[in-house]
């Protein structure tokens, strides 16, 4: 597929953001396994701003600036769909907005034996999230593995 | 904050000058013919044991007594308070308050809560303030996250949708409170002018996103003693490596306040502004690590060591997460602090998880897990760390002889 240069993807992006904004002031849909627009659905209702897009091989990534200093970032496979997100900064991203459906897996996670209050790891079918970190310093992502590019390093992936 | 700090301490060494009278340190154990202690008794007791739920690993607690503002008879003493480097202030679950403690109240007159995110989930509650004491260490008027609070029943949509599970309960929680002591003062480091889904102002009806004065935010209790209070020790025998169970230590307060938290010449390692450190392992510098009382392992990514097997009673179990080498592994890493100090020589265990989780103990120096590939950049080394050592906490702004925090040292 045609990948646009990011500057003007950029442009575009904001511009599409205004408009879905505009247009569709009460979309609360998911981003995660979603189309590439909620992207900008995301943007418009977190007051934030795509600090860049990125064309990596096999994939592209949005990286939105939160006004709370948290870096979010998404990752769109060439079909269009959002196959990963990932957080870091001193406070999460709203979730519930990030990962949509699967917002519910990690609020549903049950505490078990062993593990201390630092630590996630998720793996729930084709869900997987995990996330680390401490107070004031929160990191964390999401992938849904049968969405993943062949030939994209899962390391590559915050 | 740092020269009132400083003139403490400079009080502090004049009175020891003066009188020979802060000998004895603690002045919990003085022995005949010693002086009686005119300095507070600074060091309080610290356990590694299972917790209030009879299951905790690596856990650290201590004991607090809190009592109404002004009030030195409507008080609680309350245990199994988790004694946490990695995150900062005092926050007491409401099911184990028996007494009333009051709410902030913001200028507008709408009253504070905290939606406090943890990694695994968050925890709501009002801001409550109350005097506290730990060992002689006392806090008048500090503000205190009550979570689970009925008073503040209803979770606004933006706290839970910070995600992960809610943490309001005892059960859910894993201890009858945190007692965070990390090296910086308050839980934000920017809440005064930016919002963060931590902070909300509440009507009778409904919370909202708040931006909060410094002083009315939740910080490390520490910084608000009136003496001792710019950092912390925390000091832990060596634990055998198959584990063992009460583990007993000391949480004493202040640096270089009186002759038993004197620095000597132990190895200061600056910390960042997020308070991490460079940590090199296997070849690779990470430059997020850290170290944490509040981690129950030492979490790093080696896909050379092999990871344990849920047993087939329990196939999602958690223990997947954890290494199960079949014999010990002793490996080498080294710590650089921001200030380039470096340590040398270090090594730490990594057993089996499953055969150490078998037995009855509650601490275990070799306790491992995994970090998803995309923590490359951290090595988090959890309370093993502290096992065998005297780990000081500096805060932010501290002037020790030793160096200027926020650092570990050890």
């Amino acid at each position: 597929m045609p990948i646009p240069r990011s500057n003007d993807f950029k442009m575009a992006a904001l511009g599409l953001a205004a408009l879905v904004a505009a247009l569709m002031p009460h979309v609360a849909s998911a981003t995660l396994g979603q189309p590439e627009i909620t992207v900008q659905t995301d943007v418009a209702q977190a007051h934030a701003a795509i600090k860049y897009s990125e064309d990596r091989t096999g994939y592209r990534v949005h990286e939105i600036q939160m006004s709370s200093g948290t870096a979010v970032r998404e990752f769109v496979a060439p079909n269009g769909t959002v196959f990963a997100v990932a957080w870091q900064g001193p406070t999460r991203p709203d979730l519930r907005q990030l990962l949509g459906q699967y917002f519910d897996a990690f609020a549903s996670a049950p505490r078990t034996k062993f593990t201390d209050r630092r630590h996630v790891q998720i793996q729930q079918g084709d869900l997987v999230l995990q996330s680390g970190g401490h107070m004031r310093a929160l990191s964390g992502r999401a992938y849904l593995r049968s969405a993943v590019p062949s030939g994209v390093n899962l390391g590559d992936l915050h | 904050m740092v020269s009132v700090r400083a003139l403490k301490m400079g009080l502090c060494a004049l009175l020891c000058l003066s009188a020979a009278a802060c000998g004895g340190g603690s002045g919990r154990t003085l022995g005949n013919g010693s002086p009686p202690p005119t300095s507070t008794s600074n060091t309080a007791s610290v356990i590694v044991d299972n917790g209030p739920l009879n299951e905790s690993v690596n856990t650290l607690f201590t004991t607090v007594t809190v009592c109404v503002p002004g009030s030195t008879t409507n008080c609680q003493t309350i245990d199994h308070i988790q004694v946490d480097t990695g995150s900062y202030g005092l926050r007491i679950l409401a099911s184990v308050l028996t007494v009333t403690l009051p709410v902030e109240t913001l200028a507008s007159g709408n009253s504070l809560a905290e939606c406090t995110q943890f990694v695994d989930g968050f925890s709501w509650g009002p801001i409550v303030t109350a005097d506290i004491q730990i060992a002689g260490e006392t806090a008048h008027s500090l503000p205190v996250e009550s979570i689970g609070d009925s008073r503040f029943a209803n979770i606004p949509a933006e706290c839970s949708g910070t995600g992960g599970t809610e943490e309001d309960t005892v059960s859910t929680f894993g201890a009858n409170g945190i007692l965070g002591v990390g090296p910086f003062e308050l839980d934000c480091g920017d809440c005064d002018t930016v919002t963060h889904g931590l902070y909300f102002a509440c009507t009778a009806t409904s919370c909202t996103d708040t931006t909060v004065p410094d002083n009315m935010q939740v910080p490390n209790p520490v910084t608000h003693f009136a003496a001792d209070n710019n950092g912390v020790i925390v000091v832990l025998p060596s634990v055998a490596a198959g584990g063992a169970s009460d583990v007993m230590g000391s949480l004493i307060f202040g640096i270089d306040t009186q002759t038993d938290n004197a620095s000597g010449t132990q190895t200061v390692l600056t910390v960042n502004d997020e308070a991490e450190l460079a940590i090199t392992f296997n070849g690779q510098t990470l430059a997020n690590s850290f170290l944490d009382s509040g981690s129950n392992g030492i979490y790093f990514s080696d896909s050379s060591i092999v990871t344990c097997t849920a047993p087939p009673s329990d196939p999602t179990s958690q223990i997947v997460n954890f290494y199960c080498p079949t014999s010990t592994l002793t490996l080498p890493i080294t710590i650089q602090g921001t200030n380039g100090t470096m340590t040398n020589n270090l090594t730490f265990g990594v057993g089996n998880a499953i055969t150490m989780l078998d037995t009855n103990f509650d601490a275990f120096p070799q306790l491992a897990g995994t970090l998803p590939a995309g923590n490359a950049g951290t090595f988090d080394y959890g309370l093993p760390f502290f096992y065998g050592k005297r780990v000081a906490v500096a805060v932010e702004g501290a002037m020790t002889t030793a160096g200027t925090g926020p650092y570990f040292a050890f």
